[in-house]
């Protein structure tokens, strides 16, 4: 494929040449589904019954359904809420951190990374709900004015937790909403009847006016200002649901910034994931090119390195303790009953990113997205370690267990990716996948006289 | 008369008697039902509980107080006064509530009709079996009765009954001492069982005598007095254990000779040889010539200096005491080993101060051949008519004995089993007995000590239950053949109205006052047995010393005893006793192979393997369980499981150890011989995993169960725990709970705790006490009563197998079981620690700051609280616990698993806890509650040291628990607490400061780990 070297072009394909021509090849995305978007969309919609019908069956029978136990009181659902959480850290880093700091190549996947979020904090929201025993008691965390002047306990980690991703997700969501008006306003031009109207009501009236410009300008750098600090906290907090116990292998002090990077890592390789079958599915190979593949195959890279230091500080560190249930968490680690998970990550995160020091693998999207989906497993892995052998080999060892995961752990941890691809597939239908307006700015600004195919071939 | 007690008496009785129980003063009185109350009774005040003194069933015969709320029994504990158990209850006596509300129970009489049984009404049941036996009588065949363990006067009505019908009586127990009696007898003379006073010995050696297992809480608190230390005095007894199986109570020894099943003899005649020397004369001088320490270590296996030693240490020790095998280690030369053991202990002098002849328990003496006899005897068609009554020989007996198919000829067969059992399930006719907690009776669990049995409450409405008495003296007069009687109760009463008829307060002022004590002549009470040193007979029977023959070609000694949890089998069927951890292998629900390690690496059997066990008699497929407390040659398997017909618990859980023994009567005294057997072990190539709630023996060197060595206590610098010097004031900080200012020194706080830390979340100091315990693991038996006890009093629900085997145990409290310096390789100690792990309820808790909800925090007195309404159910708590006690609700347990009327035990002042929700130890809180209200509303005092006892240290006989106000210097608690052996549980890794204070076990040798 034909790459553009000039500064501005650099980033699409030379056939796309007019700014109607993004219009038109991202707003056809809205229009008739091909039938792959309904397999796909039946498949999911079939998970997310899955999903909810496990849950329920949980609530009606209680939480005994799981495979928890004592002493693992965490399991899967922990683990996969940490993992969703993670997932949803890179598309406001995309979004937010790399549009302050000018990376051009972002352009063409912010959209779909910030929707990413969106839904993936909706899906790690759903975990603490679905692993506590009195899911109808769980508001009882929110701190809200009441008779008896309760209030949560504001020394607990899990409040914090409360207040995290609740603040995450209505900053990213708005700020994913902000980015889309303008979009929403193209698609409402072309739009008819029901569609029309939804996209009059979303996109609030959107003329493309100087001053909307301005004004859009203005607010989407506030929020991305706002979002920024954000990616960095919420995985700190998260982290710390872990860091502020005793338990060992969680007790640790590097686990914020640790976490941080992990989140960022899981959530790129989860874009790379994403985005590979959408360039695919709806042909946007002129939009999103190696470079931006190299782009996030390198931030993989790096996030992976300080991921892989901080495996590596915590085994030292174990051992430096010179305490036995701190060693032995550890040892247990690599050797116990769970050494499978543990090497799974290892392996995962640590040694499969080593192949993206090549060039040749950074610019070969299969071999990217065999990586990412590598990265997914490794990430989840990670969790499940630091959760699961952490809490199974604890203080005393007369009530170390085994934990086992059951069918219904199971379905709902599957399920949760077919609630997250329902939401995501309906996102790719119903709003325009790819920013339309921030493509538009690194395109060639439109000139009177049409550069030819041999003068673009030259240009190369 | 449709009713064998008249109801009116019987309450005038019982209302009286409480009258008299000046505990609470209140009870129940003449109402036909108990709740609702439409009129309400004077005597009872909701909410107030009503105490009844009364007798347990077993043989043992402890006294209890029964604790009662609004007419139901709720909670056994023990009953203080009583001369043997003073106090303790075991693990099956706490468990007596769930076989009283078994929903399992007959709800009335039951009359076969062809393969099913019809419920009848208690007339026509009555006037069958009259007319049965009356049709019998005239077909001049006779009436055989199959008798359990039964109090004196029911005893005596049975023998009087059978009388009139031409009957013959045997008794039969699965378990019994039969063989100890015997000895007695060619030894002494004397054909009574002795009585050792573990108590006062100061070296106590057990010759496969599981004396703790067997359910006595007086030999458990004797174990736990004679054995802990006595830091003033620098004195501690010396236990050692002679068998091939570490039981419950050989875990507690300080050293463990594994000699080989069946060299007990040889080994305790050698021992008194060596030490009798040369110029012993009497009855035994020629058989002690013949043996050497050389000839007891080729037949033990344990090496001559070992032997040597040991026997020169006991006959050292001033009162030193040798206990031969009890049920545990009964094989086909047990009288000879019991009577080695009276040798042993005449010849080191231990007769007269630690064995007392004469004075043992006179019941659970009868022998097995009695039994055997009686089943030839059905065999040949003598028999007519059959009842069987406390007892369950269709189970308990192997098959061998032939006892099904002699007991299916019977005609007519009629038990009075309150619940259906594999006897029961024979029978014609069930009349369904009353559970002993509705029924009169009395016990004399020994010469001297004769107790009252009382109904502590209606009988259970859902069934239409009799009691056997009221039955047998309804039949009687029937017959015709009336005994004097027209009711049990009246029948019991009379002996002792002629006794006291001229006692001049009145027989009624009388027998209140046996009601309210819960005995029967006050004065008679004491030790019992001679102080005198009889003399040594010349045995009136051939004897040899020798080893003991085994039967089958196997490669292994099958070991059975008695469960410590369902002795023979009649306690299965108790959810309680099931999923209760059992004290060694920590197993629940179903049964295990006991093997050593070495055995089983050579045999490539893993734990959680099952395995076939074969002998000549059967084979059972059973689970392995790796231990190092048994002999390589040898494999144990426990009684009491694989029920086939025993409620809806028993049935199904574990296999019967009877498949696989032969039906040996032991040739001297009759008993049952249950080390019989050789067996062959092949694995089945299947697994499964094991409902235990073991995680790990191995304490990994953490500060957890240590112990410190005998000869260094006294040597600590300061006097004090070592703990303590290292962080200056934590100790006196700890005292208090909760984190507290650190008093500066010349302006500069001393380090730790933190100096900030006075802004904690408990720094406002409280005046009013801080509650705490101290548990001295040099007294902890293991037993496990206190485990029961906590389920009862708390409403701790049972889960069942599966859940355990999960790892979802709901118990509040866990005895937790570490080995350390195991090497069963050659004769040495295996050093086992015990640690009762409950809520520590820390000062500094972890599991509080994490809790978003507050469900968990700390009350002003230092309890760790739990809110159940309050919590959600994040489970964070429980990860956050080092100790990891707290226990989740992972379903409905307490609605689904407990059927009408099991739901009738729970304790009305301990909720009961939803799905989804964390619970745990709360010190007991409502019974800190009561004794606070109880002394400021009825005296406007304080609550005083001792007067609040959980219910853990209630039932623990051997007095290892005590809770009290640790701010009080003078409480019992803090009192104990000075001892140097005070330390806490991780505290030093991780600074919880808990409330829960332990004190180290003692060890004779050097600690080596875990200290």
């Amino acid at each position: 494929m034909a790459i553009g070297t000039t500064e501005r072009g650099a980033l699409t394909h030379p056939d796309v040449h007019r700014l109607d021509d993004v219009n038109r090849d991202v707003l056809k995305m809205l229009t008739v589904p091909g039938k792959g978007w309904w397999m796909l969309f039946g498949m999911c919609i079939a998970g997310v019954g899955l999903f909810l019908s496990a849950w329920f069956w949980q609530i009606y029978k209680g939480i005994g359904v799981s495979g928890l136990m004592s002493p693992v009181g965490w399991g899967v659902y922990i683990t996969t809420f940490v993992f969703w959480v993670g997932i949803a850290h890179s598309g406001t880093l995309i979004s937010a951190i790399l549009f302050l700091f000018r990376a051009p190549w972002r352009q063409s996947i912010y959209r779909a990374a910030e929707a990413m979020t969106v839904f993936a904090v909706m899906t790690a929201g759903l975990f603490p709900l679905i692993h506590v025993g009195r899911v109808w008691h769980a508001y009882w965390l929110i701190p809200y004015p009441n008779s008896r002047f309760l209030w949560p306990n504001f020394k607990s980690p899990l409040v914090w937790d409360v207040f995290a991703v609740t603040t995450y997700f209505t900053v990213s969501a708005v700020f994913f909403y902000l980015g889309t008006i303008p979009d929403v306003a193209a698609a409402r031009d072309r739009a008819t009847g029901l569609r029309r109207k939804l996209y009059s009501v979303i996109s609030l009236g959107w003329q493309g006016t100087d001053r909307q410009w301005h004004h859009f300008g203005k607010a989407y750098i506030f929020l991305a200002a706002l979002a920024t600090p954000l990616v960095l906290s919420v995985h700190s907090v998260v982290s710390w649901d872990f860091a502020m116990s005793i338990v060992p292998g969680w007790h640790a002090t590097i686990f914020a910034p640790y976490f941080v990077a992990g989140a960022i890592f899981s959530g790129v390789a989860m874009v790379i994931t994403l985005v590979v079958p959408l360039r695919k599915i709806f042909g946007l190979e002129a939009y999103l090119t190696t470079k931006h593949f190299d782009a996030m195959a390198k931030l993989c890279l790096f996030t992976s390195l300080i991921v892989l230091y901080a495996y590596l500080s915590e085994f030292f560190l174990a051992w430096y303790s010179g305490e036995d249930p701190e060693r032995h968490a550890f040892w247990n680690r690599l050797f116990g009953t769970y050494w499978w998970a543990t090497w799974t990550m290892l392996v995962c995160n640590g040694f499969v990113p080593i192949m993206l020091w090549f060039k040749r693998i950074r610019h070969s999207i299969p071999a990217l997205f065999v990586i990412s989906i590598f990265i997914n497993i490794g990430m989840w892995f990670e969790r499940y370690v630091i959760v699961v052998t952490s809490l199974h080999n604890e203080y005393e060892p007369f009530a170390w267990g085994i934990y086992r995961p059951s069918v219904i752990e199971m379905s709902i941890m599957v399920g949760s990716f077919f609630w997250f691809g329902f939401w995501f597939l309906l996102f790719t239908r119903l709003l325009p996948p790819i920013a339309i307006q921030e493509l538009k700015e690194v395109l060639p600004p439109p000139m009177r006289k049409k550069r030819s195919p041999e003068v673009a071939e030259a240009h190369q | 008369m449709t009713d064998g007690i008249k109801r009116r008496d019987f309450l005038k009785v019982l209302g009286a008697s409480s009258a008299g129980a000046t505990m609470t003063g209140c009870g129940p009185s003449e109402v036909e039902k108990l709740l609702p109350y439409v009129v309400q009774p004077e005597e009872i005040t909701p909410g107030v509980a009503t105490w009844y003194a009364t007798t347990c069933g077993c043989a043992h015969g402890c006294g209890l107080w029964v604790r009662t709320r609004e007419g139901r029994a709720v909670k056994i504990e023990g009953n203080p006064d009583h001369p043997i158990s003073q106090g303790g209850v075991c693990l099956q006596g706490h468990a007596s509530l769930q076989h009283l509300y078994n929903p399992d129970r007959f709800a009335g009489p039951m009359i076969r009709e062809g393969d099913r049984f019809r419920q009848g009404s208690w007339d026509e049941a009555e006037r069958l079996l009259a007319a049965k036996i009356g049709q019998n009588t005239a077909a001049g065949r006779d009436v055989m009765f199959i008798g359990g363990h039964m109090g004196p006067a029911m005893s005596r009505l049975v023998d009087e009954f059978l009388e009139g019908v031409n009957g013959s009586r045997v008794e039969y127990h699965a378990v019994s001492d039969a063989p100890l009696r015997e000895a007695t007898r060619l030894a002494y003379g004397v054909n009574e069982l002795p009585r050792y006073d573990i108590e006062a010995s100061d070296f106590l050696l057990s010759f496969s005598n599981d004396f703790v297992d067997d359910g006595s809480v007086a030999d458990d608190r004797g174990l736990s007095r004679m054995h802990s230390v006595d830091e003033g005095e620098h004195s501690k007894g010396t236990f050692a254990y002679l068998g091939p199986r570490l039981s419950t109570t050989g875990l507690n020894a300080d050293e463990w000779l594994p000699i080989k099943s069946g060299s007990e003899a040889v080994v305790a005649l050698a021992m008194a040889a060596h030490i009798a020397g040369s110029d012993h004369s009497g009855p035994y001088a020629n058989l002690l010539q013949a043996y050497s320490i050389g000839d007891a270590a080729a037949a033990s296996g344990i090496d001559e200096d070992s032997l040597r030693d040991l026997a020169d240490r006991f006959s050292a020790a001033e009162r030193p005491l040798a206990m031969g095998p009890g049920v545990g280690g009964h094989h086909r030369n047990s009288t000879a080993a019991n009577l080695a053991a009276l040798v042993l202990n005449h010849v080191a002098g231990a007769v007269g101060t630690t064995v007392h002849v004469g004075g043992g328990s006179v019941a659970a003496s009868s022998p097995f051949s009695d039994m055997l006899k009686a089943i030839s005897e059905m065999a040949s068609g003598q028999f007519g008519v059959a009842f069987v009554h406390g007892a369950n020989p269709a189970y308990s007996l192997p098959e061998g004995s032939g006892f099904s198919e002699a007991f299916d000829q019977i005609p007519f067969k009629v038990s009075f089993a309150s619940a259906m059992d594999e006897t029961a399930a024979m029978a014609d006719l069930i009349m369904p007995d009353r559970h002993f907690l509705e029924s009169w009776g009395d016990a004399m669990p020994r010469k001297g000590v004769h107790t009252v049995q009382q109904p502590v409450m209606q009988p259970v409405p859902h069934f239409d239950s009799k009691q056997a008495g009221d039955v047998l003296l309804a039949v009687a007069s029937h017959l015709g053949t009336g005994i004097g009687a027209s009711t049990f109760y009246e029948y019991l009463r009379a002996p002792h109205q002629a006794m006291h008829a001229d006692d001049p307060t009145g027989f009624e002022q009388v027998w209140r006052e046996h009601l309210r004590t819960g005995m029967f002549g006050m004065g008679m009470m004491g030790g019992g047995g001679d102080t005198q040193v009889p003399e040594l007979r010349v045995p009136d029977r051939a004897l040899t010393f020798d080893g003991p023959s085994f039967d089958g070609p196997g490669d292994l000694t099958l070991i059975v005893h008695p469960s410590p949890r369902f002795r023979g089998g009649e306690y299965s069927n108790s959810p309680w006793m099931l999923e209760l951890p059992d004290p060694v292998s920590k197993i629940t629900w179903h049964s295990w192979l006991e093997m050593n390690p070495a055995t089983a690496e050579a045999r490539g059997v893993r734990e959680g393997d099952i395995v076939t066990v074969v002998s000549d008699h059967g084979a059972v497929d059973v689970p392995v369980w790796v231990y190092p407390g048994i002999r390589e040659d040898a494999v144990a398997l426990a009684m009491g499981s694989g029920h086939t017909e025993m409620g809806r618990w028993a049935t199904g859980a574990g296999v019967n150890a009877m498949d696989l023994l032969p039906s040996v009567a032991e040739p001297l005294s009759g008993g049952f011989v249950t080390v019989g057997t050789m067996v062959s072990v092949t694995p089945t190539g299947e697994r499964r995993r094991m409902a235990t709630i073991e995680g790990s023996s191995d304490q990994r060197d953490r500060p957890i169960a240590p112990a410190v060595a005998f000869l260094d206590l006294g040597h600590s610098e300061d006097g004090h725990a070592d703990d303590g010097a290292h962080h200056g004031e934590l100790m006196e900080l700890q005292g208090y709970g909760g984190v507290q200012p650190v008093p500066a020194q010349d302006g500069a706080s001393t380090a730790y705790p933190l100096p900030g830390a006075d802004h904690g979340l408990y720094a406002n100091a409280h005046e009013g006490p801080r509650w705490g315990m101290a548990i001295d693991l040099d007294k902890c038996t293991g037993c496990s009563a206190c485990v029961v006890a906590c389920h009862s009093e708390n409403n701790v629900p049972w889960v069942g197998e599966d859940q355990v085997v999960m790892g979802r145990d709901m118990t509040w409290m866990r005895i937790e079981r570490y080995y350390e310096h195991v090497d069963a390789s050659h004769a040495s100690h295996l050093d086992v620690r015990f640690l009762p792990m409950l809520c520590q309820h820390c000062g500094n808790a972890p599991c509080e700051p994490v809790c978003p909800v507050y469900a968990t925090y700390h009350t002003p007195e230092g309890v760790n609280a739990q809110i159940y309404n309050r919590c959600v159910g994040t489970r964070y708590c429980a990860n956050n616990c080092p100790y990891k006690v707290r226990v989740y609700n992972w379903y409905r347990y307490t609605d689904e698993n407990v059927p009408e009327p099991m739901n009738w035990q729970w304790n009305p002042d301990v909720t009961v806890r939803t799905n989804g929700i964390m619970e745990k130890c709360s010190f007991c809180m409502q019974r800190i509650k009561d004794a606070e209200n109880r002394a400021a509303l009825e005296e406007g005092r304080d609550v005083r040291d001792g007067e609040i006892v959980p219910a853990c240290q209630q039932s623990c006989a051997a007095e290892a628990i005590v809770f009290g106000n640790l701010r009080d210097p003078d409480s019992k608690v803090s009192q104990i607490l000075e001892s140097e052996r005070t330390y806490k549980v991780l505290d030093e890794l991780i600074n919880t400061q808990p409330a829960v204070n332990y004190l180290k076990k003692v060890t004779f040798h050097e600690v080596s780990g875990g200290h």
